[in-house]
C-alpha cells in the first residue's frame, strides 16, 4: 500500500490530506487537522464576563463569529435579550465578517487556482500577466478591507472586536462615521461585483479544462440562516435532506440530538453526521435553503446559480461562486442597514449575572456556530465550541475520494491530483485553528 | 539600467490564531514594496525560502512548531516576533496552568501527528530575535513599520496619550463595573466610569483602537517603555498607583481582577513573562 501526502497551503491553519492506495485503488483519503491549542479546556475557571474577549483568539479569520456567539451564550445563561439596536449592530459585525472573509476565500485562497498561479502576491510570474494579476490583488484587498473596517465600525477592534457586551453592546454607531462608511460600500459595490463576474467567468473557464464541478453526490445541508432574507444573527438550526426538502428544525441546546460527533485518531478535529448521513455547512448549504436574499444584486446572481445550476445544488466548486454571492449580499445589506440611525434606542439592557447554562448561535462563514458554557460561581466550569468546519469533514473527505479516484489509476498518478485535493478542500474553506481549537 | 530588487520577506505561522495575518494582509501597501516569498495562508510554496525579512506569529505549541522555527531562522537575515503569540504564547498561556496541561497532554496523542510539547512557548526561548512586534494583532499601521526601515512612524509612550479621554479628578468610582456597565460616556476616561483600563502603562502605537470606541484597554501592546524592562510587580504597582490616585476602588478588589485570566494574558508578557525566569528583553528591540 501507498501513502500519498499532500500539505496543504492557502487555507486557514495547518492541515494535510493522505490519500492510501492499493494497486490503483483508493482505500482512504484523510484530512488532518495538524493544530491545536485546547480552548475547551483553557477556558475553565475563566470568569464569564471576560469570554467575549479571550474567545475571539480561539481564530483570526472568524473572531467576530466567537465574540457574538460568546455574548449570545452568556445572555442565553443569564435569561436577558438584547435590545433591537444591539441586534442590528451585531448584524452589522456578523457581515463584515463576511465580507472580510469571502474576500479572502475567494480572491487569495481560491482564485490563483483558476489564474494557474502560486499565488495572488507572489512576483515569479511572466511580466505581462504580473500588471493583471496585481491589479485583481490590489482590488481584491481594498473589497476585503471593508470588512475588516466595517468590523472596527460596528466592532471596535479590527481583528479581535469588542463591542459586543453582555446585554447589548458598548456604543451606538456615531452617524457621521456610518454615512462615509456606507458611501465607501457603494463606491465599492461596483468592482466587488466586477471582481465575482470575473471569478465566476475564470471559474467557468476551469471547469471547461478539468472537465467537472467537482464531487456532486447529493448530501444534508445544515444552516441557520432564515430562509427568505438570510440573517448571520441567527436563532434556528435548518437541516435540508439530499432531495431538498427542509426535514428539520432546532435550537442550540438540542444539537447534542441532531448531530452525531465523534472524533478520529488521524486529526485534532472532530467530525459530525447527521443521522449518520454526511451533512455540508458553508455557503452553499444556504444557497440551497435561501429562497431569496431579499436585496438586489445578490438576487440577480442568485437567480443565475439557480438557472445554471438547478434546486438543490450539488457540485462542490459552487460553494465558490456562492461565497461571490454572499460577498455582495454583504456589501449590499450593511449599506442599506447603515442609512438607519444607529444611535437611537437604547444600546443594552442591565442584568444581574448569575450561574447556569448557556448556549449561543451565529451563521459564520463556514456554518452555524455554537458555544455552550457552564457557569459555577461566576466562572466557566465547562465550555465548549461547536465548530462549522468539524460539519464539514465527511464532506470534505467523501470529495477527495470522488477527486482521487478520478486521478489515480492502476499504472499512475495524474499529476492533476495533487491541484484537486487544494481545489476540493478550498471549496469547503476548512478553518482549522477553528475546527481544533 | 539596473532595477533594485525589492526586499523579500516571509511570515512563518506557528500555533495561533492567525490574526496576526489578516492584520497584515490589511497592510496592503506592501504589494508594491515588499516582495513576498512565503506565507502558506497566501502563497502556496512549502519551505522558507532566503529573506531578508521573517515575520513569526504563534507560539511553539508542538515539535513540528519547534522544527519549522529552527529551520526558517537560518534562511532569514532579521527576525521579528509578531503577536503576543509569539511574544509571549498569549491567549495560549491558558493552557499552562498545570491542571490544564495535563488534562490536554493526555488528550493530545495522535498517530503520526505533531506532538505536543509540554508547555506553549514564545519563539524566543529558542531562537534570537531581532525585534518585537507586540500587539494581539498588531495593527497595519504597526506591521508596515516593521517592514520599513527605518520606520516612518511615530508612537505615544502609552495608550493613554492616544486615547484621547479627559481624566476627572473629581469623579471617584468605589467599585469596579465589570462589563455590565451599561452605555458608556463618549469623551470621559475609562477609569472615570469605574472600567479596568490599564492603557496608562501599556504602550502606544495601536492607535487606542479599543478605549476609542468604549472598550477598556487589556494591555494587548505590553507594557510602555518606562516598564518594559522591569519585573511585573513593577508594572502592577504603576497600574494599582493611577486607580489609586483616580478611584475609591478598594484595592483588593483591584488587585483580584488585575490578576484574572483576561488580563494575564498580556500583562505580564515582557517582564517575567511565560512564568518564566527569562531576562527582560530590551526595549530598543520593541516597536
Ligand atoms: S497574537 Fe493575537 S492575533 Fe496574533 S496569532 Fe496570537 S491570538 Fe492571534
Ligand atoms: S487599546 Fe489596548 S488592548 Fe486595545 S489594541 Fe490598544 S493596546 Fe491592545
Amino acid at each position: 500500500m501507498t501513502t500519498l501526502t499532500f500539505p496543504l497551503s492557502r487555507i486557514e491553519g495547518h492541515a494535510r490530506v493522505e490519500i492510501e492506495v492499493q494497486d490503483g485503488r483508493v482505500i482512504s483519503t484523510r484530512f488532518q487537522a495538524m493544530e491545536k491549542r485546547g480552548f475547551n479546556l483553557m477556558v475553565t475557571g475563566v470568569p464569564a464576563d471576560q469570554m467575549p474577549v479571550i474567545v475571539p483568539r480561539i481564530c483570526g479569520v472568524c473572531s467576530t463569529a466567537h465574540h457574538v456567539a460568546s455574548v449570545k451564550a452568556l445572555e442565553n445563561a443569564y435569561g436577558i435579550q438584547p435590545p433591537p439596536l444591539a441586534n442590528q449592530i451585531r448584524e452589522l459585525l456578523l457581515l463584515g465578517q463576511l465580507i472580510q472573509n469571502q474576500a479572502t476565500s475567494l480572491f487569495i485562497f481560491t482564485m490563483p487556482d483558476r489564474l494557474g498561479v502560486e499565488s495572488l502576491f507572489h512576483v515569479d510570474a511572466e511580466e505581462a500577466k504580473k500588471e493583471t494579476q496585481f491589479d485583481i490583488a490590489r482590488r481584491a484587498l481594498m473589497v476585503r478591507q471593508l470588512g475588516t473596517d466595517l468590523i472596527t465600525l460596528a466592532g471596535g477592534q479590527f481583528i479581535h472586536p469588542v463591542k459586543a457586551v453582555v446585554g447589548g453592546v458598548s456604543s451606538g454607531i456615531d452617524p457621521g462615521r456610518a454615512a462615509a462608511f456606507q458611501q465607501r460600500l457603494q463606491a465599492a459595490l461596483p468592482t466587488a461585483c466586477e471582481l465575482v463576474d470575473y471569478y465566476w467567468e475564470i471559474s467557468t473557464r476551469m471547469k471547461d479544462r478539468i472537465g467537472t464541478w467537482g464531487d456532486d453526490q447529493p448530501a444534508y445541508y445544515i444552516a441557520s440562516t432564515e430562509r427568505d432574507d438570510p440573517r448571520y444573527n441567527s436563532s434556528i438550526i435548518r437541516v435540508m435532506t439530499p432531495a431538498g426538502e427542509c426535514c428539520r428544525e432546532f435550537t442550540a441546546d438540542t444539537f447534542r440530538e441532531e448531530l452525531i460527533f465523534e472524533d478520529t485518531d488521524y486529526s485534532y478535529a472532530g467530525r459530525t453526521s447527521y443521522q449518520g448521513g454526511v451533512i455540508r455547512a458553508n455557503s452553499l448549504a444556504r444557497a440551497n435553503m435561501t429562497r431569496r436574499m431579499g436585496i438586489r444584486r445578490a438576487d440577480a446572481y442568485m437567480r443565475r446559480l439557480r438557472s445554471e445550476f438547478g434546486h438543490p445544488a450539488h457540485p462542490i466548486l459552487l460553494f465558490d461562486l456562492c461565497r461571490g454571492i454572499e460577498l455582495v449580499y454583504a456589501i449590499e445589506l450593511a449599506s442599506q442597514l447603515l442609512e438607519e440611525d444607529f444611535t437611537k434606542g437604547e444600546v443594552d439592557m442591565p442584568y444581574n449575572p448569575r450561574d447556569g447554562e448557556g448556549w449561543g448561535l451565529v451563521e459564520a462563514p463556514r456554518g452555524p456556530l455554537i458555544h455552550h458554557y457552564v457557569i459555577e460561581k461566576g466562572k466557566i466550569a465547562m465550555g465548549e465550541f461547536i465548530i462549522p468546519t468539524v460539519h464539514n469533514m465527511l464532506a470534505i473527505e467523501r470529495a477527495l475520494r470522488v477527486a482521487a479516484e478520478r486521478y489515480i489509476t492502476t499504472d499512475s498518478v495524474n499529476l492533476e491530483l495533487e491541484k484537486a485535493v487544494g481545489r476540493v478542500v478550498r471549496a469547503f474553506d476548512p478553518c482549522i485553528a477553528c475546527a481544533t481549537h | 539600467m539596473t532595477t533594485i530588487q525589492p526586499p523579500r520577506f516571509a511570515v512563518l505561522q506557528l500555533s495561533g490564531c492567525a490574526g496576526c495575518e489578516v492584520s497584515l494582509l490589511n497592510a496592503g501597501e506592501w504589494i508594491d514594496r515588499f516582495d513576498l516569498a512565503f506565507m502558506p495562508l497566501v502563497t502556496s510554496a512549502y519551505d522558507v525560502p532566503e529573506v531578508d525579512i521573517l515575520l513569526i506569529s504563534g507560539g511553539v505549541r508542538s515539535d513540528e512548531d519547534l522544527h519549522n522555527l529552527r529551520q526558517a531562522v537560518k534562511r532569514a537575515k532579521k527576525i521579528v516576533a509578531v503577536g503576543t503569540c509569539a511574544i509571549s504564547g498569549g491567549v495560549t498561556n491558558l493552557g499552562n496552568r498545570d491542571e490544564v496541561r495535563q488534562l490536554f497532554l493526555s488528550q493530545s496523542e495522535r498517530h503520526n501527528l505533531p506532538r505536543m510539547l509540554p508547555k506553549s512557548q514564545p519563539v524566543d526561548v529558542f531562537v534570537d530575535v531581532d525585534l518585537y512586534l507586540p500587539g494581539c494583532p498588531p495593527t497595519p499601521e504597526l506591521f508596515m513599520a516593521a517592514l520599513l526601515e527605518p520606520p516612518d512612524f511615530k508612537a505615544s509612550a502609552n495608550v493613554c496619550q492616544e486615547c484621547g479621554r479627559q481624566k476627572l479628578m473629581d469623579v471617584k468610582p468605589t467599585h469596579l463595573v465589570g462589563m455590565a456597565g451599561g452605555q458608556v460616556a463618549p469623551d470621559i476616561c475609562l477609569i472615570n466610569q469605574g472600567y479596568l483600563c490599564v492603557g496608562s502603562s501599556t504602550r502606544g502605537g495601536c492607535r487606542a483602537l479599543c478605549t476609542r470606541p468604549g472598550h477598556p484597554c487589556v494591555g494587548c501592546r505590553g507594557p510602555s517603555n518606562a516598564l518594559i524592562e522591569k519585573d511585573s510587580s513593577t508594572w502592577l504597582e504603576s497600574i494599582q498607583r493611577v486607580f489609586k490616585s483616580m478611584t475609591n476602588i478598594p484595592p483588593e478588589e483591584l488587585r483580584e481582577a488585575l490578576l484574572s485570566p483576561q488580563m494575564a494574558l498580556f500583562l505580564f508578557q515582557f517582564s517575567d513573562y511565560a512564568g518564566g525566569d527569562r531576562p527582560a528583553r530590551s526595549k530598543d528591540k520593541v516597536l
